[in-house]
């Protein structure tokens, strides 16, 4: 990986390294990259992809209605400004 | 007998907590096993801590990660309201952790988590503090939890049993996720009965994690123990002579040993970090400064740079986690690398079932000797990965499996690992219990008797 494509990659991250960290985390990052494709080895043609090691049953949660009391527990975690959360500008 | 019924019968668990306070303080502050120690005079139960990156209604919560701090979840994590529910515990504190779970040797952390059998060496990690509490404390039991081996690998380093049980058994609902599809949440305690007991309470389907799954337990046992070659080729010469003797006494109680060969497991390693690294950086993406522990002031940044400027709070670890996990899942690639591994995971969980249905793998549970900080200075990221090698397979197939102690070299614990086919959990740690008949743990410190 380049310069460019690295600096791409960050750009769609939204991390920004240290001078101190970019070259060091641009090498590990490619060699790491490199030793991944220790896995073109296997033969997966036919192989399913397993997302879980188990096998999760095919339900989501009941689509029911409940009331969250604790609103202020979450919203102190936030700034706040009235009842709004403040965030940044879009 | 288990230590909690040995912990009832103390006579003022009060005067217990408070002469052990200002000495438990100062191992701490030189330990770094805690992150939070709650005012240890109003404890009076049966003490246990929780791992940091699981949610604690009204504690500070923040995976050891900076961008997390200041964060007080408003809820409880499930095994935690099913841990309170019992009115039995008293919670001790947050344990120290590498952030988000990014770590083996517990050094990614604002504060290192030191050894406590000989400071100059590692903890171990991620569940570094968890493995260094249970290690100084009699009658704790700490809540840790596991992506690619972090209860066994501190435990190991620490001297302690660490349970990781099948995944789906306990719930996540309140974990800080690290990877959805790898975490699971487990126990770290002195003997194998605390883990039995601390077990049964927290397992079980939870309506709040729609990946949990109820199913009993089993505790099948063949008496077959089965090494695996490409597991024990790569190991220190020192920790190789010292598990054989190992075997050896597991083939004294009656246990008969198998050697099977599995060529591509050592492909495990690529296939967990590229499904960790991708599901990290997704988890990892709601991190944006203006919810959950760090505030960003600067809101008149424009989104983008507002989301960047708050995510130089991250480590270099995560840093490079989210990096790496973009780009495995990034569309050019992702069939080489993401679609590849997780394919490579169902050949491995394939493989592995048929070895498990003949009998138990033991194995060391990590290649090296536990290392002292400047040495863990010398490796590469990569070169840390890769000592992963014999923790990883379990864990990315969701196999249960324990590790403990056998063992001291140069006075430092050594500790092995048995792996069991999912649901099968109650198997090892009776095996550990049969095996903690004969073995005697040593404990530098043993702070609950005074």
């Amino acid at each position: 990986m380049d310069n460019n494509e690295f600096n791409r990659l960050l750009k769609v991250c939204r991390i920004k390294l240290e001078e101190s960290e970019y070259d060091s985390i641009k090498k590990d990052v490619n060699e790491i990259l490199e030793y991944f494709k220790v896995l073109n080895e296997l033969d997966t043609s036919g192989v399913l992809e397993a997302y879980h090691p188990i096998k999760i049953p095919e339900k989501t949660h009941d689509d029911t209605v409940f009331e969250f009391k604790n609103t202020e527990g979450i919203l102190k975690n936030t700034k706040t400004y009235r009842f709004y959360v403040v965030g940044p500008d879009l | 007998m288990n230590s909690y019924e040995e912990f009832s019968k103390k006579d003022k668990p009060t005067d217990y907590f408070i002469k052990l306070s200002e000495t438990l303080s100062k191992l701490n502050e030189e330990l770094n096993a805690f992150n939070v120690i709650s005012d240890l005079s109003k404890l009076t139960n049966f003490p246990i801590s929780v791992k940091d990156n699981i949610c604690t209604k009204d504690v500070e919560t923040t995976a050891s990660s900076k961008i997390l701090k200041g964060y007080i979840p408003p809820f409880d994590a499930t095994v935690v309201s099913k841990i309170r529910e019992k009115n039995t515990f008293s919670f001790l504190g947050k344990t120290n952790m590498d952030e988000f779970g990014f770590g083996s040797f517990g050094v990614n952390s604002e504060k290192c988590a030191k050894n406590p059998f000989n400071t100059s060496y590692v903890s171990g990690g991620s569940s570094s503090g968890s493995a260094i509490a249970t290690s100084i404390l009699k009658y704790h039991i700490s809540i840790a939890e596991s992506t690619g081996g972090s209860i066994s690998t501190p435990s190991a380093f620490c001297g302690v049993v660490g349970f990781t049980p099948t995944y789906g058994s306990v719930s996540r609902y309140g974990l800080i996720d690290y990877s959805n599809s790898l975490d699971k949440i487990g126990i770290i305690a002195r003997k194998s009965e605390d883990i039995r007991f601390m077990y049964d309470i927290i397992k079980g389907k939870d309506i709040y994690d729609t990946t949990s799954v109820d199913i009993n337990c089993n505790n099948q046992n063949n008496k077959t123990i089965i090494l695996i070659d490409e597991l024990i080729k790569e190991i220190n010469p020192e920790i190789e002579k010292l598990f054989l003797e190992l075997v050896d006494k597991f083939s004294k109680m009656g246990y008969v040993i198998k050697h099977k060969s599995i060529p591509f497991i050592e492909k495990a390693i690529a296939s967990y970090y590229i499904i960790a690294m991708a599901e990290a950086s997704t988890n990892l993406a709601k991190y944006t400064g203006f919810k959950y522990g760090f505030k960003n002031e600067n809101i008149s940044e424009k989104y983008n740079q507002f989301f960047t400027t708050s995510r130089s709070n991250f480590g270099k670890e995560a840093k490079r986690r989210v990096v790496l996990g973009t780009f495995v899942r990034s569309a050019s690639v992702k069939d080489m690398y993401y679609s590849k591994a997780l394919k490579t995971r169902t050949l491995l969980i394939n493989e592995l079932s048929k070895v498990l249905n003949e009998g138990f793998i033991l194995s060391p549970v990590m290649p090296i000797k536990t290392p002292k900080f400047d040495e863990i200075n010398n490796f590469s990221p990569l070169e840390v990965y890769k000592t992963d090698m014999l923790t990883i397979p379990p864990n990315l197939c969701g196999f249960p499996h324990i590790a403990f102690p056998y063992a001291y070299l140069n006075g430092m614990p050594v500790g092995a690992q048995l792996i069991t086919k999912h649901w099968n959990d109650y198997a090892i740690i009776d095996i550990v219990s049969e095996w903690e008949n004969n073995f005697k743990y040593n404990f530098k410190y043993n702070l609950g008797s005074i």
